[in-house]
């Protein structure tokens, strides 16, 4: 016979079975993956993970994006010159789609994980009005279609190849995929237990 | 809360979305558990999981096969006929010197779709006909890592707006691909909504558990 607390149960991010929690290094008894391992420093790697991410995000968005070369004259756009030249032309739904993919969903996910990351050891969250489980799992949902901008202009750069008009990725292309890419990374990073040890006291 | 043993644990379980504690309660085939705080789906059932698993999964593979093959669009544009497939997409960018994006590119729309399609059958393949206790466990372990960068269904919308930004500029058609790149992620949705992961860590519990018996 086992007697334990309720809030020792722990989920396995893995595979979602439901563990004991003691203490230093656990183990998921169903897939044997360990869970969030690293007792020392918690948050620290979400933290790096965030903040490359971060700085990435800033060439993303100071260098052009999409090169059109039209008779060996480039003209280059960045992310926000493009949403605003599609808004100029009255494609308002393809403009708002690429401003909430490039610019709203990246700086929405920076702005919950940065909160996510504080409120779990300062007392800045402690209104149980928000529920933090549910604000990470949002992120979570919304963080990959951030890359719909990459794609569209991988899927430019690959239809308009031609000898006069050529359309090229540019520069901001790597940043913005790297600051996805971290993005997505941080997240995973994130230790969701932290949320419950830290509402408990 | 008092348990016999370790084994109990696998009575409860965790909500996904907020983390509230249930206990499992035996369902029917083709019913579902939801959340008493949330109402998420907590757990489906169905008795049919891998002969469901592996139609669907081999669909999919079909119809990912059909969407690589063939152009996903081609357009006219100066009278010049383009065509893209999902192969071009990354190549291109590796041709212009993009090798960091091409390569996340290829790995998001090209290597983890085809991955976690095979992986998918290998799944219910062992799950059929109650083999691979050990293998089994490792390929849930890896579709678990993998899923969230497979992106065909994001892909997808990208290659509307796209369009939509070439429409006044180009004529355009809409290839065979195109089709089957929507099937395989309407499939691939409808695989991941029904067939959630910790459904189908239960099926397999169950299927080995009794087997050990």
């Amino acid at each position: 016979m086992i007697e334990i607390d309720e809030q020792d149960l722990i989920r396995c991010p893995v595979c979602e079975a439901v563990n004991i929690n003691k203490g230093k290094h656990n183990i998921c008894r169903r897939c044997q993956s360990s869970i969030y391992k690293h007792t020392k420093f918690r948050t620290e790697k979400s933290w790096a993970y965030l903040i490359t991410a971060m700085i990435a995000y800033i060439p993303a968005n100071l260098y052009p994006m999409l090169i059109t070369s039209q008779f060996g004259h480039q003209e280059g756009s960045t992310i926000l010159g493009g949403v605003i030249l599609l808004w100029e032309h009255g494609s308002y739904p393809i403009a708002m789609v690429i401003f909430f993919a490039s610019i709203m969903i990246p700086i929405l996910k920076f702005m919950i994980l940065i909160y996510l990351l504080i409120s779990v050891k300062y007392p800045l969250g402690k209104d149980k009005k928000i529920n933090k489980h549910k604000l990470f799992y949002l992120t979570e949902l919304i963080g990959p279609w951030s890359m719909i901008d990459v794609f569209v202009v991988a899927i430019l750069a690959g239809l308009i190849h031609m000898a006069n008009i050529q359309i090229l990725a540019g520069t901001a292309s790597t940043a913005f995929v790297l600051s996805v890419f971290f993005t997505l990374l941080s997240a995973h990073a994130f230790d969701e237990q932290l949320i419950k040890e830290y509402d408990r006291g | 809360m008092k348990l016999k043993n370790e084994e109990e644990l696998d009575d409860l379980i965790i909500c996904k979305k907020c983390f509230t504690l249930h206990k499992k309660v035996p369902i029917k085939s083709g019913t579902k558990a939801l959340c008493s705080k949330c109402d998420a789906v907590l757990y489906k059932y169905n008795k049919d999981l891998p002969k469901k698993g592996l139609a669907l999964s081999i669909t999919a593979l079909i119809f990912l096969l059909l969407a690589n093959r063939f152009p996903i669009v081609s357009i006219d544009i100066l009278g010049h006929e383009q065509y893209l497939t999902i192969t071009k997409t990354f190549l291109t960018l590796f041709e212009s010197g993009f090798f960091i994006v091409g390569f996340i590119v290829m790995f998001l729309i090209f290597i983890f779709p085809f991955l976690i399609t095979i992986l998918y059958i290998m799944i219910f393949l062992l799950l059929y006909f109650k083999i691979g206790d050990k293998l089994s466990k490792k390929i849930l372990v890896l579709i678990s890592h993998i899923e969230p960068w497979s992106m065909s269904e994001i892909f997808l919308v990208s290659i509307l707006v796209a369009l939509v930004k070439l429409i006044g500029y180009a004529q355009i058609h809409m290839g065979i691909s195109f089709g089957a790149l929507i099937a395989y992620v309407l499939v691939d949705i409808y695989i991941g909504s029904s067939m959630k992961l910790p459904e189908i860590w239960m099926y397999r519990d169950k299927v080995f558990d009794d087997r050990n018996r």
